[in-house]
């Protein structure tokens, strides 16, 4: 039975998904170019690039790289769908990660020099936010007692009441795991970095239009990770979710426009430092009190 | 019982024959046939264990037995000697005395009251075991025919051909390992015990190079304290409980945690020496240097398996006592994230897997510390695909190394075209130790589960930073294999037909494995744990391992089917519109000469020095057993 609900949840997200993610994708040039003191592109300017990358010819550096690709989009639709079905939660974590890995599998086999940089950054920043993630999933067993998401249904107060400290946490690698400047050393949006387009050098046409759509699942994705954490019993509760994660989407906007890139060293040691202080305090504290 | 017997004997007897044999071709043909029979022999007796009641025991009165296990001590100490006294290692010689003097009084003073009525017996973790050492085990000796003779001809012209003595050494090993998962007699697993100690003591020393009898001895040093720690269990055993059999022995140790302290940790301690736990971890990487056959075998089949199977089967007891229980999660867990950040730090491959075995292995010792069922279910599929998985990936080293000449993973770049099967497979095996919905990681899942029900915030904490960097070591030595030029020469046509089997066999059993490992869950595991703790435990829910399941046979047919298919027009790599030679990806620099770009990977050295961090493992750890020890002889002193 919950094959079947999660079947259905990966394919309402297949097609839900990358319409909310090219919104906000929308949104978020539009937001950046006001900060910057712009007018920016129509709402809808993220879908005519994508549009326009499908209409463009099939040419590759190599037969395996669109494979790749391709099967990073599944599994990040699949993680979506196990998410939004009120499905496990580290099985979501889990296809997830292997989305990334094989995005940046897909960087590694062009043997561009560019890509090479790019996926060896990627790699670095899968490792500095993994832990956060991962203990984020605990703290979310420890709250609700299961590691299914539709247990925060059940709750009768949302779970940013016992584990805020962990929320705080993930706010900060959500910057990694969104791309956003400071932490965006892999791929970015800003032309003016050393390195711009570092995993996506080689792809172009097709392929990068699917890299782009994976990128809209993956940003809804991870804002249903932050609405989880207050959303409770009462139906409702869902508008506030919604809001919330639009509020860190916006905070995630702000940041991304107003903090310089860091070195690697920075991003790698701040990341397991919040981690390790928020995760394991908040984990500690539900525990033993 | 006849089938445990002859699991036992016969590949002794086949030891004997390759001895003698020195003809390649005849050679071949015994190992072969022998490593077919096992392979079946074992299938045959869990297909029986599995229809059948189990755990079975077999009732078996012989003093001959009790006196051969007595000679082979001797044996063994003997061997020892001689080479400690060859090669001045005094400190081998010491210890191997203590120990033989030690089992010696033990046999003569104090095993003869004590009778074990069913010596030999079998349950659902035997047969788990049973399956790793019979095909697992098995398809190593037949991948090192091929190996081997490679391994010859790479040898320096008219060095002696101890290929004999290599095979018969195999061989030995694993009738070893049957001996320790088949005994339920104390001082028969003991022996089974010292047997592996010692023919990995002469398999690693088999160049006889400076190096490899360096690393010999240290091997042999720190698994005799091991042993010596063994004995001292036995002695505890037999004085405070008096009994010698592991059944017994554990089901007292349920009953009364408190009087069995001791003994479970010096039990705990010999595990902690044989699985190369830290501050014992050296020795398995310095097993390196032997030839990857050997490494395949300590890795995944044998030896560090004997130690993790001893502590899995202690844990219900461990689960009950704090000290050896926190001795293992406290090291196995330290074990798991140092050794991940060392892999980090290592080009070679050979080195990267030693020091990822070691951490996976830390893994398994801290499930077995914690103890719950739900620990004991996460730690039986650790040690299946950890098996699986590793000697793959040992194996496939071992053929790129003959063929690219090289086992630095620097050299690795562009395999995919060059080795392109051989990459593959490789990949495979990379995957399945660290990415969903891989095997290892659906234990490691498991394992997660158990942290978090039994309330242990270190481990918890421990196993998210040290997965997160399991992440960085594997892929990007999974990235270095992936790259595609499309103009290299294919090497790997001259691989032996006795290595492709192997690899392909482990390839096989992984796919098997992701797929039916709610049925090894249902009809292997879950008894065992019924048996033992009287409650069952699924961790991860069937449901998602459905998911895991498809989606692995899905990832495995993008690897060897989709990959190298896609039919896109093909287009030079970009660099910077100032290229030479795209294919050798040379530019024009800004002196107008020619530069090639060349990438090497990332690791780390500044962040995760080896030296520094090897040494607050071991110290850290060190001190924790040392003074743990210290603490349980004390508490048992209280209560002589």
């Amino acid at each position: 039975m919950q094959i079947l609900i999660t079947v259905i949840g990966c394919i309402l997200f297949a097609v839900l998904a990358p319409i909310v993610g090219c919104l906000l994708a929308g949104l978020d040039r539009k937001i950046s170019a006001r900060m910057q003191g712009r007018v920016g592109p129509p709402l809808l300017q993220p879908y005519y690039d994508v549009r326009k990358l499908l209409e463009k010819d099939h040419v590759a550096v190599n037969s395996s790289e669109g494979v790749y690709i391709t099967f990073a989009l599944i599994f990040a639709v699949i993680a979506g769908g196990i998410f939004f079905s009120g499905g496990n939660l580290l099985m979501c974590v889990f296809v997830i990660t292997l989305s990334s890995l094989l995005f940046i599998v897909a960087a590694y086999c062009t043997r561009s020099p560019y890509a090479e940089v790019g996926a060896e950054r990627e790699t670095m920043q899968v490792m500095a936010y993994e832990p956060m993630v991962l203990l984020m999933a605990v703290a979310f067993f420890l709250a609700t007692g299961s590691f299914n998401v539709s247990a925060v249904f059940s709750q009768s107060t949302p779970i940013i009441t016992t584990i805020w400290l962990v929320f705080l946490g993930f706010l900060f690698i959500l910057t990694i795991k969104l791309r956003k400047s400071p932490f965006d050393l892999s791929y970015s949006h800003h032309a003016h970095q050393e390195l711009v387009k570092g995993v996506t050098t080689e792809m172009s046409g097709p392929t990068l239009a699917k890299v782009e759509i994976m990128h809209w699942c993956e940003n809804v994705l991870f804002l249903g990770w932050v609405g989880m954490f207050f959303v409770w019993g009462n139906p409702v509760s869902v508008v506030l979710g919604i809001a919330v994660a639009l509020v860190a989407y916006f905070l995630e906007i702000w940041i991304d426009n107003n903090f310089a890139r860091v070195k690697w060293q920075a991003l790698l040691g701040s990341a397991w430092l919040v981690a390790l202080v928020a995760g394991g305090l908040n984990i500690g504290f539900l525990m033993y009190w | 019982m006849t089938m445990l017997g002859f699991l036992i004997v016969f590949p002794l007897i086949i030891a004997a024959i390759l001895l003698v044999v020195r003809n390649n071709a005849a050679r071949s043909v015994v190992v072969v046939a022998a490593s077919l029979i096992i392979g079946l022999a074992s299938i045959w007796l869990v297909a029986v264990g599995l229809n059948g009641a189990s755990p079975m025991y077999f009732e078996l009165s012989s003093p001959l037995i009790d006196g051969i296990c007595t000679a082979v001590g001797v044996v063994v100490a003997v061997t020892v000697v001689c080479f400690g006294v060859k090669y001045k290692n005094p400190l081998a010689v010491v210890l191997a005395l203590i120990q033989v003097a030690l089992s010696l009084v033990f046999e003569m003073g104090f095993a003869h009251g004590i009778h074990v009525e069913t010596p030999l017996y079998y349950d659902q973790l035997t047969l788990l075991m049973v399956f790793i050492i019979g095909i697992i085990g098995s398809a190593i000796c037949v991948y090192a025919l091929g190996y081997m003779e490679d391994f010859q001809a790479h040898e320096p012209e008219g060095s002696p051909d101890r290929r004999p003595t290599f095979f018969a050494l195999m061989f030995v090993f694993l009738s070893a390992m049957f001996v320790i998962v088949f005994s339920d007699h104390l001082v028969w697993l003991f022996t089974g015990w010292e047997v592996t100690t010692l023919c990995s003591f002469l398999l690693i020393a088999y160049t006889r190079t400076e190096e490899a009898i360096r690393n010999a001895f240290r091997q042999i040093v720190m698994n005799l304290l091991g042993g010596i720690s063994f004995a001292i269990g036995l002695f505890v055993c037999a004085l405070s409980l008096n009994t010698l059999s592991l059944t017994e022995f554990l089901v007292i140790g349920q009953l009364a945690p408190h009087i069995a302290v001791l003994a479970v940790t010096a039990f705990a301690f010999a595990g902690v020496t044989k699985a190369a736990q830290m501050p014992f971890h050296t020795w398995l990487l310095g097993a390196m240097v032997a030839p990857t056959p050997t490494s395949a075998l300590l890795h995944s089949s044998t030896m560090v398996k004997a130690g993790v199977f001893l502590l899995v089967k202690l844990a219900p007891v461990l689960a009950l006592c704090p000290i050896p229980g926190g001795m293992l999660t406290f090291v196995g867990g330290v074990t798991f994230l140092v050794c991940s950040c060392l892999a980090i730090t290592q080009s070679n491959a050979k080195r990267v897997l030693a020091y990822s075995t070691i951490a996976n292995l830390g893994l398994i010792t801290a499930c077995a510390g914690v103890g719950t069922p739900e620990a004991v279910w996460a730690a039986a599929f650790l040690i299946l695909f950890h098996a699986i998985a590793k000697s793959l990936l040992f194996l496939c080293v071992g053929t790129a190394e003959h063929h690219i000449g090289s086992r630095d993973i620097e050299d690795m770049d562009l395999l995919f075209d060059r080795m392109p099967s051989l990459a593959r497979f490789m990949m495979l095996g990379i995957m399945t130790m660290f990415i969903a919905p891989f095997g290892m990681l659906m234990a490691k899942w498991a394992t997660l589960e158990a942290f978090t029900t039994a309330g242990d915030v270190l481990l918890i904490i421990l196993l998210a930073f040290g997965s997160a960097a399991t992440f960085m070591f594997w892929a990007k030595w999974m990235g270095k294999l992936a790259g595609i030029a499309g103009q290299s020469r294919n090497v790997e046509l001259t691989v032996h037909t006795s290595e492709w089997i192997p690899i392909m066999l482990m390839a096989v059993l992984i796919g098997l494995g992701c797929v039916g490992l709610p049925l090894i869950s249902i009809n292997l595991v879950e008894p065992y744990l019924y048996y033992v703790y009287g409650e069952l435990a699924f961790p991860i829910g069937f449901d998602n391992l459905l998911i895991a399941g498809i989606a692995a046979i899905v990832m495995i047919v993008v690897i060897f089917a989709g990959l190298g298919h896609s039919t896109a027009r093909k287009v030079d790599v970009y660099l910077a519109g100032i290229s030479v030679d795209n294919n050798n990806r040379t530019f024009k620099n800004s002196m107008s000469g020619v530069t090639q770009a060349t990438a090497r990977n990332w690791y780390m050295k500044d962040w995760l020095g080896e030296q520094r961090l090897d040494l607050f493992g071991t110290v850290a750890c060190g001190v924790f057993i040392a003074a743990l020890y210290v603490v349980a002889a004390l508490s048992a002193a209280g209560l002589f």
